[in-house]
């Protein structure tokens, strides 16, 4: 029998459906039975994929598993693998949007800080999977003449996330770190949080709005001017000063360039 | 970089898991080398920073699961200028992928998928084999995977299909011994008659790692979730009868045990090398 690769190709995109979506009608005849359905065999490869992939969800989202429960997480895994397989070949690079999926997962409706939480257990892996950078020296900046440093935009570690929920989310995931979990107030207020690596650990803590804003708008790349505006929205006594230098302090900036783009004032 | 640790050519090493690691970086045990999925350290986790660290005393391999060589369209470049930016980092004794495919359409699967043993296959499998080895500057070794299932397509042996790919791009072969038992089981070959098909030159490593019985099926999966089975150690006698000393490797990748137990069993491996 004489083959090409169109046909191969053929073969393995029945496959990856048969697999992804458990329709093994279109493939089951290229298979030789060897004693046993081709179905079967099939499905071995299905159970394996997913098994293998929700437990890789379930490593980056422990504490959302444990909210829910186990076989809960896996039926949630199992429908998130069908409508959004992997792409990157590494599996740390899995599960991006996975707290969207829940957010939008009908059986989760009942548990409304669940895809808050899964955006913070996102964001400690993004920090536990990039390295720190070597931090920019404040003196570095003193090189700016004086009318541009309105228009300096920063760099920041890569593995910087700013996030803000109306949940306690980080005191949910801490109390589910814990064997026996304590009572958590769930009205106890909303978060702004900063995670990063710092020192070879991840790290996170929760930030005053002024700061939050100021720090978000420096990570999204707006310039100073910009940054400390959305700051003063957010805070009227921000103090611009005190606010860079412990940006500075805290190794956050890793860079920066100068920008003539005066709308980025806006 | 420091000087890379000694290999010798017999030496038995073990697969590196994450909650391993502490324990070797404190204990030092005798380990011949240690074996890592490179798909685990491409990110820039701690875990690469402790790899780096262990590697100064210990030869490291890098073992790939995810560049999909058997894929029947184009290799994912950027995937392996990931490989190739970790290969530069570690330094590895031995750089290892299969014969199979994982990805197709940019949909990555995280399994070794069969192959149909065809010459258009073949074909294209070292095609891809001889872009990566460019690609990486450096030989690989192709394993042999273990299967569930076979193609109506196929016409080549799996063995016959293993050394032409290492005849035709000089790629080296990692021999799965277990691989070799599940799938004879699987499919009813038998498995010396493979062992004697590989060519002895192109060997260059040996995987030894535990399977476990499919339930309601006639069936062996191959899990790397237990000890060495039995019947495995005798086919490994008779794999080194015919290869002489080769690196031999101890995987466990699911239901990890104390690393004592992994130890254990490298020592078996070093044992029945002995002896042949």
């Amino acid at each position: 029998m004489c083959t090409d690769v169109s046909t191969l190709l053929e073969l393995q995109v029945r496959l990856r459906r048969a697999i992804l979506i458990g329709d093994t009608a279109e493939i089951v005849d290229a298979i030789l039975g060897d004693g046993l359905d081709p179905a079967a065999r099939v499905g071995i490869y299905h159970h394996h994929a997913f098994a293998t992939l929700g437990e890789a969800l379930q490593g980056t989202f422990p504490v959302v598993c444990r909210l829910v429960d186990k076989r809960f997480f896996a039926y949630a895994a199992h429908e998130y693998l069908r409508e959004h397989p992997p792409h990157s070949r590494c599996l740390a690079e899995y599960g991006a949007d996975f707290p969207e999926f829940l957010a939008g997962f009908a059986p989760c409706q009942g548990l409304p800080y669940l895809a808050d939480v899964a955006r913070f257990e996102w964001a400690l892996n993004i920090a536990a999977t990039v390295r720190e950078a070597t931090p920019l020296q404040a003196q570095t900046l003193a090189a700016i003449p004086l009318e541009d440093s309105a228009y300096v935009a920063f760099r920041l570690q890569p593995s910087l996330s700013y996030f803000a929920s109306p949940w306690p989310v980080d005191a949910i995931w801490q109390a589910n770190k814990a064997d026996e979990v304590p009572e958590i107030d769930l009205t106890s207020g909303g978060t702004s949080l900063e995670i990063h690596r710092a020192d070879g650990a991840v790290v996170w803590r929760r930030l005053d709005l002024g700061t939050f804003a100021f720090r978000t708008a420096l990570a999204d790349g707006l310039v100073l001017a910009a940054a400390m505006s959305a700051a003063i929205l957010k805070d009227s006594g921000f103090d611009l000063v005190t606010a860079l230098r412990q940006v500075f302090a805290d190794g956050l900036a890793v860079g920066f360039v100068v920008s003539p783009e005066r709308q980025n004032l806006g | 970089m420091a000087e890379r640790a000694p290999i010798a050519d017999d030496a038995v090493g073990v697969g590196l898991r994450l909650p391993h690691m502490a324990e070797i970086a404190a204990t030092r045990p005798q380990i011949g080398f240690l074996e890592v999925h490179a798909e685990n350290y491409m990110a820039e986790t701690l875990a690469l920073d402790r790899l780096l660290e262990l590697r100064r005393d210990y030869p490291v391999s890098l073992h790939g699961v995810a560049l999909s060589l058997g894929s029947a369209e184009a290799l994912d470049r950027d995937h392996l200028a990931r490989l190739k930016a970790l290969i530069e980092q570690v330094e590895p004794v031995l750089v290892s992928e299969h014969l199979a495919w994982s990805a197709i359409g940019g949909v990555y699967l995280n399994d070794l998928l069969p192959l149909a043993y065809t010459e258009a296959s073949l074909e294209l499998f070292c095609r891809h084999v001889e872009e990566a080895q460019e690609g990486l500057g450096r030989r690989l070794l192709i394993e042999n995977p273990s299967s569930y299932l076979r193609y109506r397509l196929s016409q080549i042996p799996e063995a016959g299909f293993m050394t032409e790919i290492a005849r035709r791009t000089g790629c080296g072969i990692l021999c799965d011994v277990n691989n070799i038992y599940v799938s004879a089981f699987n499919f009813g070959f038998d498995p010396i008659a493979y062992l004697q098909a590989l060519p002895v030159e192109a060997i260059g490593e040996i995987h030894l790692a535990g399977h476990h019985a499919a339930e309601g099926v006639d069936i062996l999966i191959d899990d790397h979730g237990s000890r060495v089975a039995e019947p495995v150690w005798q086919l490994y006698a008779a794999a080194l009868r015919r290869f002489g000393p080769v690196l031999t490797l101890i995987e466990w990748d699911t239901n990890l045990p104390a690393l004592d137990v992994l130890l254990e069993e490298a020592r078996r491996a070093e044992e029945v090398a002995h002896v042949h």
